[in-house]
């Protein structure tokens, strides 16, 4: 066998193994093959257990899924600990008499100015749409063909998307600085 | 009598908008609500981590002041950024930057003809054109011809004018308004009572005009400045349909 290799090269003599499934010398030549036991059938019952596992298992993510989906919370609505301290609350003094008459009467005004505003754009909301029933009107008395045409829905109109004022007019050649943004919103799944 | 021709004429006019760059100044009532509602909104919130790191420094401050001899041997050389040399820090930087301005150019000198006046209101399109034997002021208008929408009128009325390089988003299919007119007696015949003229509204997209060739004058004013172009009853017609 190879270690006859071995004991040539070695310039003691050293005791070796006869294989080396025997772990040491002095002991009792048992080597792994008479260590085991017979070889069990384990076909059938094997199948059986690894069906009845997975059965198992579909029935745990059966229940996992029949749960209700567990709420995502809205960050916006749970408040930070921290801003509930004592010392974060403002100390300011308390409002005169003039003051809080001041207020009631300036919320009045605007009520009746937000109201006075709603009514205007109502009526000329109202001024469009007959203008348009009339221009319509006139145009099926000219011809049926024309006025089909008319009626019929713009699809390329909506959606539509516009940049909305702002306070002054784009700057020409500025340079905005330089920067990233990085997004850092938890995102939940589901 | 769908098989005789009406004795009216069609025409399609377009009104062009270019809408609003900057916002209107407000109200006074609008500005009193909006102080009161940021002196609410300070009374009822609480203090941020700056304003309690500048708190806390001020505090530092004069406890310093206060008592000389104790603090110089802490913190000796070390300097520390104040929350209130940060704020001044911004407050600069705010000041240096210069935005345009409001009130243009074109506003001071009352050039009607540009389109950078006025940026907080709809401008629209006049043109002056040539009906019968009367120069007028009028928005864009062609005549309908047969085989077309009145839609495509509109919008030839338009290319018409300013070309073909423009960028209009023209507001559905249906006309807006309806101005009817007969002719004078002279030229009144029994197939050629008068015209009707329909309006379609469109919003300017595009906001260069260097490839336009405009062949007659034209104008771009604002609603209230129409009265002084505009004939007292199309005015009226015109006006209808025109949100400010």
């Amino acid at each position: 066998c190879s270690f006859s290799f071995f004991s040539s090269w070695l310039p003691q003599m050293v005791p070796f193994r006869g294989s080396h499934w025997q772990t040491s010398l002095l002991a009792f030549r048992a080597s792994l093959p008479m260590r085991a036991q017979p070889m069990k059938k384990k076909k059938k019952v094997d199948v059986k257990r690894e069906q009845a596992q997975k059965d198992r298992l579909k029935k745990k993510i059966k229940k996992l899924e029949k749960a209700a989906p567990e709420m995502i919370p809205i960050e916006d609505f749970i408040t930070p600990l921290k801003y509930s301290e004592s010392n974060r609350v403002r100390s300011l003094p308390p409002l005169s008499f003039e003051e809080t008459e001041r207020r009631v009467l300036l919320l009045k005004k605007w009520c009746l100015f937000k109201q006075k505003q709603d009514k205007a754009e109502k009526k000329a909301i109202q001024t469009l749409v007959e203008a348009q029933q009339e221009a319509l009107k006139e145009l099926r008395l000219e011809s049926e063909e024309l006025y089909q045409a008319a009626i019929r829905r713009d699809e390329g109109l909506l959606p539509f998307e516009r940049d909305g004022p702002n306070y002054t007019p784009p700057l020409p050649g500025y340079d905005p600085p330089e920067g990233k943004c990085i997004d850092i919103t938890k995102v939940y799944t589901q | 009598t769908a098989a005789a021709p009406r004795p009216w004429r069609l025409f399609g006019a377009m009104c062009l908008l270019r809408l609003p760059r900057i916002t209107q100044p407000l109200e006074k009532e609008e500005e009193e609500m909006a102080a009161l509602m940021g002196q609410i909104e300070l009374e009822k919130s609480h203090y941020s981590d700056h304003e309690i790191r500048r708190l806390e420094e001020e505090e530092q401050l004069r406890r310093r002041k206060e008592s000389m001899y104790d603090d110089d041997d802490e913190a000796p050389g070390k300097t520390v950024i104040m929350a209130q040399d940060l704020e001044d820090k911004w407050e600069q930087k705010l000041l240096q930057f210069k935005a345009a301005p409001r009130i243009t150019d074109a506003d001071k000198n009352n050039n009607r003809t540009s389109l950078n006046r006025k940026l907080d209101s709809n401008l629209m399109l006049l043109v002056k054109q040539k009906l019968g034997n009367q120069e007028l002021w009028l928005l864009p208008q062609v005549e309908w011809q047969p085989g077309e929408t009145l839609r495509s009128t509109a919008e030839r009325a338009m290319a018409t004018f300013l070309g073909d390089h423009i960028q209009a988003k023209i507001l559905g299919n249906a006309p807006y308004g309806i101005y009817k007119y007969k002719f004078p007696r002279a030229i009144r015949t029994e197939d050629n009572v008068g015209a009707k003229v329909f309006f379609f509204k469109a919003f300017l997209q595009s906001s260069d005009f260097s490839q336009a060739e405009l062949k007659e004058d034209y104008l771009w004013v604002t609603k209230d400045e129409l009265g002084d172009y505009l004939k007292s009853e199309y005015l009226k017609k015109v006006n209808r349909f025109l949100l400010d």
